[in-house]
């Protein structure tokens, strides 16, 4: 029996050696990594403060915002040396997938950004959310663009980004070419003929992607006006083989069919979409001024405004664009550390760290006493007084439903008839009806 | 001999790692197949609703099956014909064969994601290479959306798959033909057979059960060819590149229902089983003895 | 040996041109991307194809200085080795149980890691996340570690056992007359014979632990313990359509393994090939 015993004993070590080289050899080389950006070279190496020292993990999905974030981080951590902040970034596509496995156990996600909407939603059901309705540093953000991280009177996220979902111009093109923002829809496809004519491609669509998604808010803003729609195709009241969305992916075939997007569309990803736009080949861009940073990083000299098809005629346009507040910054409640990660969301409240962030991401903050520098920004600041619409598609909860009308999209892209779509997507989204 | 009760131990550490971190969860998936759960809130035990709703209530199970067969025969054909010629070609050790073998060997090892990457540009429409390199030699009329294509992307992906792996079938199939005895061939020949007739009669019959592990093998990989096309398309465009190993991805992670997501991986489990036990039976019918 | 393909000088060259086909197909795509890598964004929408204006390392400096690829690399490199040693101490251990036990014992240990290599990782993935989760060991080496050996593991008792069962058992048997322990026969007659298909199996599944990309992405979540697979994955987010860089990751991820493989080409083919008759 002594062997037996000696011989476990000695399994055990070897199983723990193993999976414990995994980890010292991991926690022995923090030094190695002395040129990555998200760590502060300002910090004394580990252990030799007697003051604990906390590591909170800040999870989002924007990969384009990582160097002001890194900065903005570093920053933070000069001014808490006893704050570290480990930043994680998931494609959008994966981001719930891996946001929300991670938060369920706590191991990451401390400080943590979520869409509006369905997402939400989901997260707040699960208790996910810290109740931040306390924190003093609520009053640094416009109260009505804070509402989509309220429920039941409770601010449990603050959303940090204004964005326009709707797609951006060549300034210097229209103007060359003599075209202004049509108001109806003879109008924009009139605009598009004569870009097309013009030798540029007069959208860029991504509908490899984000495409379909994106341009379908403004695509059917007009065509069905009320805001509950999803919510009534999500239970059967609505469906998509109505005539309104029946008419959507009608002028969707027709955008197709007439030349309007780039070859190719739905092999183009958002990427190649943009820099088709940023190399001045294309007019539009169907995606939203989320983009407009990247696009102007591509080309300096670009010059970007904003727009939205008008799918009706005038008379009967009520919305001019689609805006959505986003990047919802949460405190997770299952965080050991929520002090230290309420500290990093004030540090990101502060006017002039959301300034130095929308300045170098071009993106609208919801922060008060924001200077917005670049043109672009100033652009986009004008359509705060526009009637816009809030991103419908972002209230569609059931992820199945979602996809089903994005891919309806794709399918009349692809050739398949308005009409045929559409009864497919109604297919899935019967299998899928919230009970 | 009678073994020694020391014998056990050898087992202990390997068996104890692999009920843990495999058996364990592989019956906790079972169980979520029975049951309805978001990943946040509490399990529900729901019976067979699962099942039923993948058997009679998901088109995109169904698609996704399509895709998945279609994806799998256009790889085995090309790649067992594909494979099969270049090992015979290449079946004799000269140093010259070795090399084409090794060189063509090459693509297995790269990461399935490194491999999209590559393929991603390839394709590209727009700074593609495939659709530049047709215009430049004049034939602008093959060119075309290969990812986007919703009724061309599945073989577009196919055809990567097929480029990835025939030099690891090759070499599977080199390694059959070297053990057909080189008299057989003799025998045929003098009999006054020609090539064809050589194939047919002496190739054909004895590299069959090499035969029937390229094309096993290769089922199974275009069964968990997940990574490649999770990069390449993600399912799209439209449903039309979704495969069951990367729907049951997004049931899980996109739509966050693991308990229907487990029984489509049980249903998908099964598919596997049928499909590969099919194949070999018909393999083996086939045999000449 | 010339009865198998009776060549004539057009065969030969017949037979040539195909195979110089096919190499082109192989390699030019690598080539391509490998030649992208050192252009520059603007130079590659011009001139896709064509060789580079001027061999710039500057994409390298990118990934090197702006990205902690160093750290990426060491953490698979950490994942892979010690999964390997593990997965090979412990199935090479199971092998030989199953080859010295007599009956039952050996075929239900055997069927057991059989089954395992049927079943795909869609079915228990969310299992394992959940039990990783409650062991504490999400986002660490260490979990990831202990899952690949546990995913793993059939596949190389699968190989080893096969080819114990090739072996002598007298062998054995008389190292037992002269006194020899189990341990003793394992360490000291066994485990030296099985050394060629160790070895093969050890190339076989480095390959599949390097390149693995879904445990990865399941089990880890920070930055600094990202592997190569899942850093190449983030790249795409973060640098866009910046292929040039992208490329530079790619080819930095690849390079061990190519490496190795240039060195060590018959031992992968001999690896891979044991590892795929498990179909």
């Amino acid at each position: 029996m002594k062997k037996w015993f000696s011989a476990t004993v000695f399994m055990i070590a070897l199983a723990m050696f193993v999976t414990g080289c995994g980890n010292n050899g991991n926690s022995s080389k923090p030094n190695e990594n002395s040129s990555a950006p998200s760590k502060s070279a300002s910090e004394s190496p580990k252990s030799v403060d007697n003051e604990k020292e906390v590591q909170i993990s800040f999870i989002h999905w924007r990969g384009e915002d990582t160097k002001v974030f890194n900065e903005l981080i570093a920053k933070f951590e000069g001014e808490n040396p006893k704050i570290k902040v480990e930043m994680s970034i998931f494609p959008s596509e994966q981001y719930l997938a891996n946001a929300q496995a991670k938060l369920i156990d706590g191991t990451a996600g401390d400080v943590f950004a979520s869409y509006p909407g369905a997402q939400f939603e989901t997260m707040f059901k699960a208790g996910l959310y810290a109740d931040l309705s306390d924190v003093g540093f609520k009053s640094k953000y416009t109260e009505n663009l804070i509402k989509a991280g309220q429920k039941d009177g409770k601010q449990y996220a603050f959303p940090y980004q204004l964005v326009y979902n709707q797609p951006i111009y060549n300034k210097a093109i229209f103007e060359k070419l003599n075209l202004t923002p049509p108001k109806d829809w003879e109008g924009f496809l009139a605009l598009c003929e004569t870009l097309k004519s013009n030798g540029y491609v007069p959208i860029a669509f991504p509908g490899a992607d984000i495409g379909p998604g994106q341009f379908m808010n403004s695509m059917m803003m007009n065509n069905n006006t009320d805001e509950e729609i999803w919510a009534k195709v999500e239970t059967g009241q609505a469906k998509v083989t109505d005539e309104w969305f029946v008419k959507t992916l009608s002028q969707f075939k027709e955008l197709n069919d007439k030349g309007y997007f780039q070859k190719d569309s739905l092999g183009t990803s958002k990427d190649i979409a943009g820099s088709l736009f940023a190399q001045e080949k294309a007019a539009m861009l169907a995606t939203g001024s989320y983009m407009l940073a990247s696009n102007l990083a591509l080309n300096p000299e670009l010059k970007q405004g904003l727009l939205a098809p008008i799918t009706v005629a005038a008379d009967q346009a009520v919305y001019e664009g689609i805006h959505t507040t986003t990047f919802l910054l949460g405190v997770s409640a299952r965080s050991s550390k929520k002090d230290a990660a309420k500290k990093f969301v004030e540090f990101l409240s502060q006017a002039e760290n959301a300034e130095k962030y929308a300045n170098e991401t071009g993106q609208l903050v919801t922060v008060n006493g924001v200077n917005y520098s670049t043109s672009e920004l100033q652009e986009t600041v004008s359509w705060t007084s526009k009637k816009t619409r809030f991103h419908p598609r972002y209230l569609i909860s059931v992820a199945a439903i979602e996809k089903a009308v994005t891919s309806s999209i794709q399918e009349v892209i692809g050739g398949v008839d308005p009409v045929k779509a559409a009864e497919n997507a109604q297919k899935i989204i019967d299998q899928n009806l919230k009970k | 001999m009678k073994h020694s009760k020391s014998l056990y131990l050898f087992i202990l550490p390997g068996l104890a790692i692999y009920l843990l971190f495999f058996v364990y969860p592989t019956i906790n998936g079972l169980i979520l197949s029975f049951s309805s759960w978001d990943g946040f809130s509490e399990r529900k035990w729901i019976g067979l609703d699962n099942y039923t709703r993948m058997l009679t209530g998901d088109s995109i199970f169904v698609r996704a099956f399509q895709n998945n067969m279609k994806f799998m025969i256009s790889v085995v054909v090309f790649q067992t014909i594909l494979s099969l010629f270049f090992a015979i070609l290449l079946t004799k050790n000269t140093k010259k064969n070795v090399i084409y073998r090794v060189l063509f060997f090459f693509p297995t090892i790269i990461s399935s994601i490194a491999v999209a990457f590559i393929w991603g540009f390839m394709y590209n429409p727009n700074v593609g290479v495939i659709n530049s390199f047709l215009g430049n030699i004049g034939l602008d009329a093959l060119s075309n959306n290969w990812l986007g294509n919703p009724a061309m992307a599945i073989y577009s992906i196919a055809f990567v798959q097929v480029w990835a792996h025939t030099g690891q079938m090759i070499v599977l199939f080199v390694a059959g033909l070297q053990s057909i005895p080189e008299e057989l061939y003799e025998a045929v020949y003098l009999d006054g057979a020609n090539r064809w007739q050589a194939f047919r009669n002496v190739t054909w019959p004895l590299v069959a059960p090499a035969a029937t592990i390229v094309v096993a093998y290769t089922t199974i990989q275009s069964f968990k060819a997940f990574d490649l096309i999770f990069a390449l398309t993600g399912g799209g465009p439209a449903y039309s590149t979704e495969i069951l190993s990367t729907y049951i991805y997004h049931t899980a992670f996109q739509s966050s229902e693991f308990g229907y997501a487990a029984a489509q991986s049980m249903g998908f489990m099964v598919i596997i089983a049928i499909v590969t036990i099919g194949q070999f039976k018909l393999l083996r019918g086939n045999r000449a003895y | 040996m010339n009865h198998r393909n009776k060549d004539t000088v057009t065969g030969k060259t017949m037979k040539t041109i195909v195979l110089l086909m096919f190499s082109l197909l192989i390699l030019l795509p690598v080539l391509i991307v490998v030649l992208a890598s050192f252009k520059q964004m603007t130079e590659l929408f011009v001139n896709p194809l064509g060789w580079p204006k001027t061999f710039s390392l500057d994409n390298y400096v990118v990934m090197f200085k702006e990205q902690s690829i160093g750290r990426y690399f060491g953490n698979s490199l950490i994942v892979t080795l010690s999964t390997i040693f593990c997965i090979l101490l412990f199935a090479s251990m199971l092998a030989y149980a199953i080859y010295r036990f007599s009956g039952w014992r050996s075929l239900v240990i055997y069927g057991l890691f059989a089954a395992g290599m049927m079943v795909p990782p869609q079915v228990n993935m969310i299992p394992i996340y959940k039990l990783v989760a409650d062991l504490k060991l999400t986002n660490s080496l260490g979990g990831l570690i202990a899952v690949s050996i546990a995913i793993f593991m059939p596949v190389a008792v699968f190989i080893l056992s096969g080819f114990m069962k090739s072996m002598p058992k007298e062998m054995i048997e008389a190292a037992a007359i002269d006194g020899c322990g189990e341990w003793q026969s394992y360490f000291r007659i066994v485990l030296p014979l099985s050394m060629s298909s160790i070895s093969a199996s050890a190339i076989f599944l480095s390959v599949m632990v390097w390149n693995d990309l879904l445990f990865p992405l399941l089990l880890i979540n920070s930055e600094s313990k990202k592997t190569l697979p899942l850093a190449l994955l983030q790249f795409q987010g973060e640098f866009m359509t910046n292929f040039p860089v992208i490329f530079a990751g790619v080819i930095i991820a690849s390079a061990p393994i190519v490496i190795a493989y240039i060195f060590l080409q018959r031992y992968f083919v001999e690896g891979v090939t044991a590892g795929s008759i498990k179909g």
